[in-house]
């Protein structure tokens, strides 16, 4: 066990310092010049060029600058917004991140429980009528892009069915648009959360309901299930007690990896519902040049994503017997 | 009704089938089987024979592509099994019908504690309260002679040796007191000493019980030594049913003939019979022959084999035999024993060569190993890292001298754990040694396979256990055997082409095999390919790890066979690795026994089965399954735990499960190597002489032809 | 001999083909493909208007098609507000994402299975540092560092006709390589570990056979299933990452005819005057891509069962 935790954790700062390497080098190993670019292209001058370049220690030489960088990163220094006249980007990215993550929260509420169902039911009902239904919704609906679903929901649920009298009469369930103040509490956020965060859902119920699916199909083929129902115990008793312990343990995994995936997700479907997240800022950040933004973002999801993993490989070596112990 | 009235297993015209492909193939074809209380009976067949079919199917557990045909009878103490619902079942199963599995370690539930296993098994029987359930689990696992039961009942599965895996599936099926056990060939894949262990303790707890048993295995002297009645199975169909006794005695199936003489006998040796085997293989299950299932491949098949299906006739006392010809079969029964010329190895006198002493090289040293040792290191824990301390690596071999003879064949066998095929991987190159030193033919060889002169490369060669992974799928036969030819020998492509064929032709099969790829041959075709593929390269000394424990019995013979011809005549020596002391002395000339990375006794092959041995090579040749109900021998139990080679015991390192153990001396010194005669080796504390007096003759050489 | 090899490439090629018939939604899901390659190919001679941006239309015209009596009509699909007949729009732009998913999922597998076989058959460190280092970048969700590399790369500045300005061009398909290589190379390292222990592994290595000669005529033949079911996947992937893209306004720039781009033109306040004009570009992409899925669903079946 702790010679698992060990390698789990240094594992973890391996990856860390070689994303964040990833991060910081993909603005120094491509040809072109930082400077030029953060001072807007072809039309910067000279001179302002040579100012940002001083600003942001270019001068310096590769490793040094890194060493700076990760320096104010940890320390929380993520310099000036330029795409944002006079913010700081700390606020902002904090601001974001929380918005993104009520809305990542009530799509992993939504849909962990909802495709562990679907899952193993289909998994008991192998090639069965349920399996293959379950197997036609999960892969038809719910391949889909983002954005194709996306605005089929803002379209057809919010603008078609959201104006009908009796979506009118159910009130603030059914809001016509998802445009909310960056700033908002989570209550009042949460009448245009659960349409984002259907569109999420669907984006990861495909994927956790099939490793589900695999894993119960897998497990019920093992010797162990007929030792067990040989011993005259109910079926029911036999799949709650015996297969699902087995068969459930891995997807703790899955959800952590599906935590990533939720972060590609997150970033069309904020984009598509106008919703004020990390995603959408990143994509603004982006198209106005703002480098040191774009880095800061990165990193810090890059950062919640190895923590996923990280938690979930302790949990799954908490909770796992064959994972040695001493 | 008392139990006398009726049979407690009632099972006749048992016909089961599967769903392959959207066909129904009927796997299993009109079973029969009586069973009166108290009474075991074995059920005998090879892979695909339907055996465990059978017995899912007396369990009434198929899996659900596979059904019981209409028109079956299977009745438990007078009732239809085949009505009963399945809340029935499962009341049966917890109380009366139980059944132990093959692969103990996959069939324990990974994640959930033993006690609570077992203790769910109690439940469902007896529907005890947790307290009573526990006394109950203790009861048991005394019984089943479990170390430290408490302990044990805290653990999880993976955490025990494959013994205590096993014993905890049989306490589970024991403890409601069943009427039927069904076992599954509960030991198979044990090592020799742990199955000695367990078929003496299952013998014990059902004589104990009166328990009835329907034993399903593929060895046959498992069967001699454990059953009473013996139900021979082949290609879904029963060939023939008798009393133990009678069977061994006098085969009337060609089929069982034709097993019994397959299997190599201890003390039979290839210098005084050839095996028996049996040609072909059987044949596939979705084209069940019209006739006889076995007349493609019996020595006595006529016309009306092939024609007509012969009944399953009852003869005197229950025996029954399905042939054409069982009457005139008979008196060929006791093929006479061939005398080979050119290898019997115990009339030329020996000279010491066997072992450390310097000075014993003979002219005839082909290899000479010299205290090759194999560590693999561990990685450290966190206190280690911490201590900077290095921890003890895994000793895998230890310090081994031997010395392998042009020609011949040296049996190296061993529990596994033993480091025997780790020693031979180190020989060919595939493991680079840790220390030692090896000489082929005088030359020094080096480490590693990627080091080794083309020289070395086609003087060794290799046969490995697992023929399905042996040969490249994606090559022919053809382009199998090319490669070595023209790599090793340096064969035009033409001559290459040619060659194949000769060597194809070698192993006897035919030229046609040269177009096929692995997955249109069977495992025995493979491993002959295999073997043909070694020889490819003329090789002084071929490496033969396990070659035949994958194969099926009546496939094994011909194997062996094979390369003892093949020996004669390249006069390449054989490493000839394996489990199985009966294959081992058949084949070998001379036998090194290891344990724990270390050579505990060398001789020659017929010096080994007599006293004095070693205590450690006694228990292994106590423990040998003989095929012959007449022969009891005592045996010598050795507990089941054989310690970890990265920690392993001071002193001799047999001392932890010794029955002869002297004292302090074996814990605190380690042994001296004693010599007996014709370079017969001992590494013991004991005296030789004093050795013989403890020991007795366990195993009669039919020698004295 | 080879004749031989070509014989065995092409059973299990009708194998393979049997298994996607026997599912129909595999055999569904292949034909569907088939047809959009056929339109990827043909493009310019299918599509009415062979100039993507031919504008000569009267805007916003509704779609034409009527599926009941089985008729195109003028305008199958409709104009946009630009007057571009969509029906064509659709047809061009099958070539463009066919050609960058395609494109792409070839270069990373080839690229992705060298690296592979060659780590898992070497082992040691190098496949310890190289196996570590492609597990970080797959830390790093694959659309963020997807805006990010082509955030940076659109930004820079570059000499036209330098080598540069090639790269900047062709960054999707940059982006779908690096993000896809190190993905495949794990496939391809998993599946040689396991078939390096295979006993005709050793008995190559103890002919003394060459590193070379044992990666690709022992291992590679048995990696190639895995490789194939990875690379259908892969396909898929790549096919939703360039619509992403297109959609984002990362992708091709106007006034191409890329659907993921149609998609986004023609959203917000326009979608109300010219729906047809998002929907038909919308469910091409729909289409497309469950079609991916059902065939690497057959293939993967097919693939498994003969392993």
């Amino acid at each position: 066990m702790l010679h698992f935790l060990r390698r789990r954790f240094l594992f973890f700062f391996f990856t860390y310092l070689i994303s964040s390497l990833t991060i910081f080098f993909l603005l120094r190993i491509l040809p072109g010049d930082p400077a030029r670019v953060i001072a807007g292209g072809r039309e910067a001058t000279e001179e302002q060029i040579a100012e940002i370049r001083e600003e942001l220690g270019l001068n310096a030489s590769l490793p040094a600058q890194y060493l700076s960088w990760a320096r104010d990163f940890l320390r929380g220094e993520w310099g000036d917004t330029i795409a944002f006249r006079g913010a700081v980007n700390r606020d902002l990215i904090i601001e974001r991140s929380i918005n993104s993550a009520r809305l990542a929260l009530v799509a992993l509420l939504l849909s962990v429980p909802l495709s562990l169902a679907l899952g193993v039911i289909a998994g008991l009902f192998e090639n069965k009528l349920p399996d293959i239904l379950i197997s036609l919704l999960t892969l038809s609906v719910v391949s889909l892009p983002e954005f194709v679903t996306g605005l089929f929901l803002i379209n057809i649920v919010a603008l078609r069915w959201g104006r009908s009298e009796l979506a009118q009469s159910l009130g603030w369930w059914f809001p016509s648009s998802s445009a909310v103040r960056a700033n908002a509490s989570f209550a009042e956020m949460l009448p245009s959360l659960w349409l984002p965060a259907f569109a999420a859902t669907l984006v990861m119920l495909a994927y956790i309901s099939r490793l589900t699916r695999a894993g119960v199909i897998e497990e019920l083929k093992r010797d162990y299930v007929r030792t067990a129902a040989l011993k005259g115990i109910a079926w029911r008793t036999v799949i709650w007690r015996h297969v699902l312990r087995n068969a459930l343990l891995p997807t703790i995994t899955v959800i952590a990896i599906s935590i990533s995936w939720l972060v590609s997700g997150l970033v069309v479907i904020e984009y598509v519902f106008g919703f004020p997240g990390l995603g959408s800022l990143l994509i603004a950040a982006i198209e106005r040049r703002d480098l040191l933004l774009v880095q800061a973002i990165a990193m810090v999801t890059v950062t919640v994503i190895l923590f996923a993993n990280l938690s979930a490989d302790v949990a799954y070596a908490l909770l796992n017997p064959r994972v040695e112990l001493g | 009704m008392t139990a006398s009235q009726h049979n407690l297993l009632d099972v006749d015209k048992l016909t089961i089938s599967y769903q392959v492909n959207n066909r129904w193939i009927a796997a299993v074809r009109d079973f029969r089987l009586e069973l009166q209380r108290g009474q075991i009976v074995g059920l005998v067949g090879e892979s695909g024979s339907g055996k465990s079919t059978v017995a899912l199917a007396l369990m009434r557990y198929l899996s659900s592509n596979g059904r019981v045909e209409r028109g079956s009878k299977l009745t438990f103490d007078g009732e239809d099994l085949l009505r009963k619902s399945n809340a029935e079942m499962r009341r049966l199963w917890a109380k009366r019908i139980k059944f132990v599995p093959q692969n103990a370690a996959a069939a324990l539930n990974p994640s959930i504690k033993i006690g609570r296993q077992v203790t769910e098994a109690l439940q469902a029987a007896d529907g005890l309260e947790s307290h009573d359930a526990y006394q109950s689990m203790m009861r048991i696992f005394h019984d089943v002679n479990l170390v430290d039961p408490e302990r044990v009942a805290e653990r999880y599965p993976h955490g025990l040796s494959g013994g205590m895996q096993q014993r905890i599936t049989i306490a589970m099926a024991l403890i409601s007191n069943p009427e039927l056990l069904i076992m599954d060939e509960p030991t198979t894949g044990l090592d020799v000493t742990t199955e000695a262990v367990i078929l003496d303790l299952v013998r014990g707890l059902i004589a104990e019980r009166e328990t009835s048993v329907v034993y399903i295995t593929h060895n046959l002297g498992v069967v001699a030594q454990l059953c009473q009645r013996v139900v021979v199975l082949y290609a879904g169909e029963i060939m023939e049913e008798a009393k133990v006794a009678e069977l061994f005695q006098q085969p009337r199936h060609p089929y069982t003939l034709g097993l019994l003489s397959s299997v190599p006998k201890p003390g039979q040796s290839k210098g005084t019979a050839q095996l028996q085997s049996i040609a072909g293989n059987p044949p596939s299950l979705s084209r069940i022959p019209s006739g006889c299932v076995f007349a493609e491949r019996c020595p006595f098949v006529v016309d009306i084999c092939r024609e007509e299906k012969p009944p399953l006739e009852t003869l005197t006392d229950g025996r029954s035999v399905r042939c054409h010809r069982w009457q005139e079969i008979t008196p060929t029964l006791n093929p006479s024993p061939i005398k080979r010329e050119g290898l019997l190895s115990n009339n030329t006198p020996l000279p010491s060569l066997w072992g450390k002493g310097p000075g014993d090289g003979g002219g005839a040293t082909l290899m000479r190993v010299t205290d090759v040792k194999k560590y693999f290191p561990v990685e450290r824990n966190l206190r280690e890292v911490l201590g900077r301390v290095e921890p003890t690596p895994i000793r895998a071999v230890d310090g081994v001298d031997l010395q392998l003879r042009a020609g011949q064949t040296l049996g190296l066998v061993g529990e596994s754990g033993s480091g025997k095929t780790t020693l031979a991987r180190v020989i060919i190159g595939l493991e680079e040694r840790s220390g030692g030193k090896l000489e082929l033919l005088g030359m020094d060889v080096r480490n590693s396979v990627r080091e080794r002169s083309h020289d070395v490369l086609s003087k060794l060669q290799m046969v490995f256990q697992n023929p399905q992974n042996s040969l490249n799928p994606y090559l022919s036969v053809r382009q199998a055997l090319r490669r070595p030819l023209i790599k090793l020998r340096g064969f035009s492509p033409a001559q290459a082409d040619a060659e194949a064929l000769a060597l194809l032709e070698r192993v006897n099969l035919r030229a046609e095999y040269a177009d096929r790829y692995p997955d249109e041959l069977s495992g025995g075709e493979k491993q002959r390919v295999a073997i043909a593929r070694a020889f490819a390269s003329d090789p002084d000394l071929i490496i033969c790890d396990e070659p035949v424990s994958a194969l099926d019995v009546s496939v094994q013979s011909a194997v062996l066979n094979l390369l003892a011809e093949l020996q004669e005549d390249h006069g390449s020596a054989y490493l000839f690795i394996s489990h199985n002391l009966s294959v081992v002395g058949y084949l070998a000339d001379a036998i090194a026994v290891m344990y724990l990375g270390q050579l505990f006794e060398v001789g020659e092959a017929h010096e080994l089965f007599h006293p004095p041995y070693h205590p450690y090579t006694e228990a292994l040749v106590s423990a040998i399954p003989v095929v012959d109900p007449a022969h009891r021998t005592e045996r010598i139990l050795l507990s089941d735990d054989l310690p970890s080679a990265q920690n392993l015991p001071s002193g001799c390192r047999f001392h932890t499960r010794c029955p002869h153990k002297i004292g302090a001396i074996c814990a605190d010194e380690e042994p001296p190597w004693r010599a007996g005669e014709a370079g017969h080796l001992i590494r013991c504390h004991i005296p030789l002489e004093e050795l013989s007096t403890l020991q007795r003759t366990l195993v009669l050489s039919d020698k004295a032809d | 001999m080879r004749a031989l090899t070509v014989n065995r490439a092409y059973a299990a090629f009708r194998r393979t083909a049997a298994a996607q018939l026997r599912h129909p939604q595999s055999a569904l899901g292949t034909v569907l493909v088939a047809f959009f390659l056929i339109l990827a190919l043909f493009g310019r001679q299918l599509a009415p208007h062979p100039n993507p941006n031919d504008q000569s239309h009267d805007a916003r015209v509704a779609p034409t098609l009527d599926l009941g009596a089985l008729q195109l009509g003028e305008h199958p699909f409709g104009t946009d507000r630009l007057g571009r007949d969509v029906y064509s729009r659709v047809i061009l732009g099958a070539g463009s994402i066919f050609r960058i998913a395609g494109l792409g999922t070839l270069i990373s597998v080839m690229l992705g299975s060298a690296l592979g076989l060659f780590m898992g058959y070497q082992g040691g460190w190098v496949d310890e540092v190289i196996g570590r280092v492609i597990d970080a970048l797959l830390a790093i969700p694959a659309l963020l560092l997807a805006l990010v590399l082509i955030g940076i790369i659109r930004n820079l500045d570059f000499a036209a006709g330098s080598w540069q300005a090639a790269l900047a061009d062709n960054v999707i398909l940059l982006v779908i390589s690096v993000l896809y290589i190190p993905v495949v190379a794990r496939v391809a390292r998993s599946t040689t570990l396991d078939i390096k222990t295979r006993e005709f592994v050793e008995a190559a290595e103890i002919r003394g056979e060459s590193q070379f000669y044992i990666i690709f005529r022992e291992i590679l033949p048995s990696v190639i299933p895995s490789l194939v079911v990875e690379a259908s996947l892969r396909f898929s992937y790549a096919i939703f990452l360039v619509a992403s893209l297109g959609f984002l306004g990362f992708g091709a720039r106007p006034p191409s005819p890329d659907w993921g781009l149609m998609v986004n033109e023609n959203r917000g306040g326009f979608y109300q005057l010219t729906p047809w004009a998002l929907e038909f570009p919308a469910l091409a992409i729909a289409v497309l891509v469950i079609a991916v899925n059902l065939m690497s669903d057959g293939i993967r079946r097919a693939v498994q069962k003969g392993a």
